[in-house]
């Protein structure tokens, strides 16, 4: 299977006042054609930094200091901005957390889309928009050539998460990039985006990162799955491994702390927890920046950087993981 | 826990609209029907869950209750005593016994105030305990919630998320209340704190009695803290049982999409979902008959038309339906 993306050895900086913080550090994955990769972390621990970099849209005072980043065996970090421009919304596009926000309020939804196919091909604008109504078709959007005059306040949540999707794919990219795209909405709605997506992908041969702090939408839809901690990846293998058989004492944490839905067979009274909170970015230790929560942790673990290690089908941080 | 016979709260047909006003007149041209006739009762010591999407009124319903919200219609009987009949006076000493944890701990804490200030607040507030015995006390509930007493003078913004929410609850502890309204405490933090705020409530719950209505939108949280459950859809309670019940099987076919629409963390759990059509109406307008029927997988001509009223159809379960 061929790789569409590959990321490697990728690290992001801030250069912030107060010292140096390695938002992204060292981190490598690849995402085959027509895959997901599934990125998932709380709060801080760089995914969306992750997301950014691939498209090169850090903005100061971060920067990307190291790597390479391979789109179809082109390294991405090696182009001018000028060629970039032409890869970021047609050979790579971005679904994001809240439409609203994405979106521009004052013009029309099909115009937006339409915008997008303007800005990569040489075709008419009567065809543009005709392509924007296509690909709000494809979302499964009712009604599509009345709903394309529609302005984003008068659609719902759900259905403005459609158009990002409809924009995002008006260009055939071979990647999206999703981040947390379900996130601000309910479930029921989530269910529906969820589903749209994976059959999208399906449909036309996508690759898909999708990331999310949410593990149930991760093991929904990701065949590979990497777990980020404070800037590194902890754990990457096929979901079903890293999932039924975590081997990094976060990602074991991390599933053992959230409630599940049937928990009531045998109520528990406590939750299982992960004690203590994710260490600050500034000041990171030596070695695992985990250690001081992990209930495996040694001497060992604080003395040296440690290294993902193969470990059957995932690659593990840790030196507790054999 | 045993259910004493008369329920710590008992609220009935309580209703709560927001009128919509336009023209040059502000006349009020339509209403929000946010909470819609609901009845539910909570007992002492028990955790009741109020579960819902987006819009379905679960929030204005806890608020109803504190009265932080005037209800427009229906009773609510807390401690034995009718808190639509209070003035103003006597509320405010009621409201000793019911108390709110807010979801946002970043919006909710004043910051331009120390820990000391806002964990004392309610203190100072009903008159009760100042200088020396007022820091003692702070710094009791700041212990009780896992929080070192030094952090008294520091400022919000120099907590993390789940500290803050510590925060909030030490706050809503104070005056020992009875009742705390949750209104989705844990949906603003990050998973591994979440579960440590979940803990921290179930553990005050058996330190203290107390009781507690849950409000979220997180059905796993809510199946595990909760004893019982109450789904609402558009401002109507549409199914009412204990969480084994509501959450194991399901019978409202709301609840049952509802439910199936939860991302399991199992790959191997994915699995055939009831997937709803479109999203939900506007409380403004609501459905005539039963609010679900516009995406109900069975609904009949009956829904249409009739309103469903919540009845019992089983043990300990009530549920708004027709076919059931």
């Amino acid at each position: 299977m061929t790789d569409v993306l590959e990321v490697r050895n990728l690290k992001t900086y801030f250069y912030t006042d107060e010292g140096i913080v390695k938002a992204v550090d060292d981190v490598s994955f690849s995402v085959p054609k027509g895959r997901t990769l599934g990125l998932v972390g709380e709060s801080g621990c760089g995914k969306s930094v992750t997301a950014m970099s691939i498209t090169r849209l850090v903005s100061p005072p971060g920067r990307i200091v190291g790597g390479e980043i391979l789109l179809n065996g082109r390294d991405l970090l090696s182009m001018s901005e000028q060629e970039m421009r032409q890869v970021r919304g047609a050979q790579i596009s971005m679904i994001f957390q809240e439409p609203m926000t994405a979106l521009n309020p004052v013009l029309s939804v099909g115009f937006q889309i339409a915008e997008a196919v303007l800005a990569h091909e040489k075709v008419s604008r009567r065809e543009a928009w005709s392509r924007a109504v296509e690909a709000m078709k494809a979302v499964a959007i009712p009604d599509p050539e009345k709903r394309a005059k529609d302005y984003p306040h008068q659609l719902s949540g759900g259905m403005r998460q459609r158009i990002m999707i409809a924009m995002a794919l008006v260009c055939h990219p071979a990647l999206v990039i999703a981040d947390e795209p379900t996130t601000a909405l309910d479930v029921t709605i989530q269910a529906q985006i969820l589903e749209l997506l994976d059959s999208l992908r399906e449909q036309y041969h996508l690759s898909l990162i999708l990331i999310s702090h949410d593990l149930g939408v991760i093991a929904e839809v990701a065949e590979t799955v990497a777990v980020m901690y404070a800037g590194k990846i902890v754990e990457i293998g096929p979901a079903m491994d890293v999932f039924h058989n975590p081997k990094h004492p976060y990602t074991e944490g991390l599933l053992r702390s959230v409630p599940r839905l049937g928990s009531s067979v045998q109520k528990k009274d406590r939750l299982e927890v992960i004690e203590g909170m994710v260490p600050n970015l500034l000041h990171l230790p030596e070695g695992c920046s985990f250690a001081a929560r992990c209930y495996k942790r040694t001497v060992e673990c604080t003395e040296r950087p440690i290294l993902l290690e193969h470990i059957a089908e995932q690659e593990v941080r840790c030196i507790h993981a054999r | 826990m045993l259910a004493e016979a008369e329920p710590l709260l008992s609220v009935r047909n309580l209703k709560k609209y927001f009128p919509i006003r336009g023209g040059v007149l502000s006349r009020v041209s339509a209403y929000v029907k946010a909470v819609d006739d609901i009845s539910f009762d909570i007992n002492k010591g028990e955790t009741f869950g109020l579960v819902g999407e987006s819009g379905c009124g679960k929030t204005t319903a806890g608020r109803a209750i504190l009265r932080l919200l005037q209800p427009d219609a229906g009773t609510i009987r807390f401690d034995g005593i009718d808190l639509l009949g209070l003035r103003k006076q006597e509320l405010r000493r009621k409201r000793r016994d019911m108390q709110i944890i807010f979801q946002d701990p970043y919006a909710s804490l004043n910051p331009r105030m120390t820990i000391r200030t806002i964990v004392g607040e309610p203190f100072a507030i009903h008159g009760l305990a100042s200088g020396t015995e007022r820091e003692h006390l702070v710094a009791d509930l700041l212990k009780t919630v896992g929080l070192d007493p030094v952090v008294m003078r520091r400022y919000p913004h120099e907590f993390s998320g789940g500290q803050r929410q510590r925060i909030g609850i030490a706050r809503a502890l104070a005056l020992k209340p009875k009742l705390i309204v949750a209104d989705e405490p844990v949906s603003a933090l990050d998973v591994s704190i979440q579960a440590q705020i979940i803990n921290l409530l179930a553990d005050l719950q058996q330190q203290f009695g107390l009781t507690y209505l849950f409000i979220s939108h997180a059905i796993p949280v809510i199946e595990h803290i909760s004893t019982r459950i109450g789904v609402m859809y558009l401002g109507k309670l549409v199914e009412v049982g204990t969480s084994a019940q509501i959450c194991l099987a399901p019978k409202h076919p709301y609840t049952q999409a509802l439910l199936s629409a939860v991302p399991i963390p199992d790959p191997a759990a994915r699995k055939q979902r009831i997937v709803l059509r479109g999203d939900v109406p506007t409380p403004i307008n609501p459905p005539a008959g039963c609010r679900f029927h516009t995406r109900c997988p069975i609904a009949v001509d009956r829904c249409k038309v009739e309103e469903p009223p919540l009845r019992e159809i089983e043990e300990g379960r009530d549920a708004a339906c027709h076919l059931l």
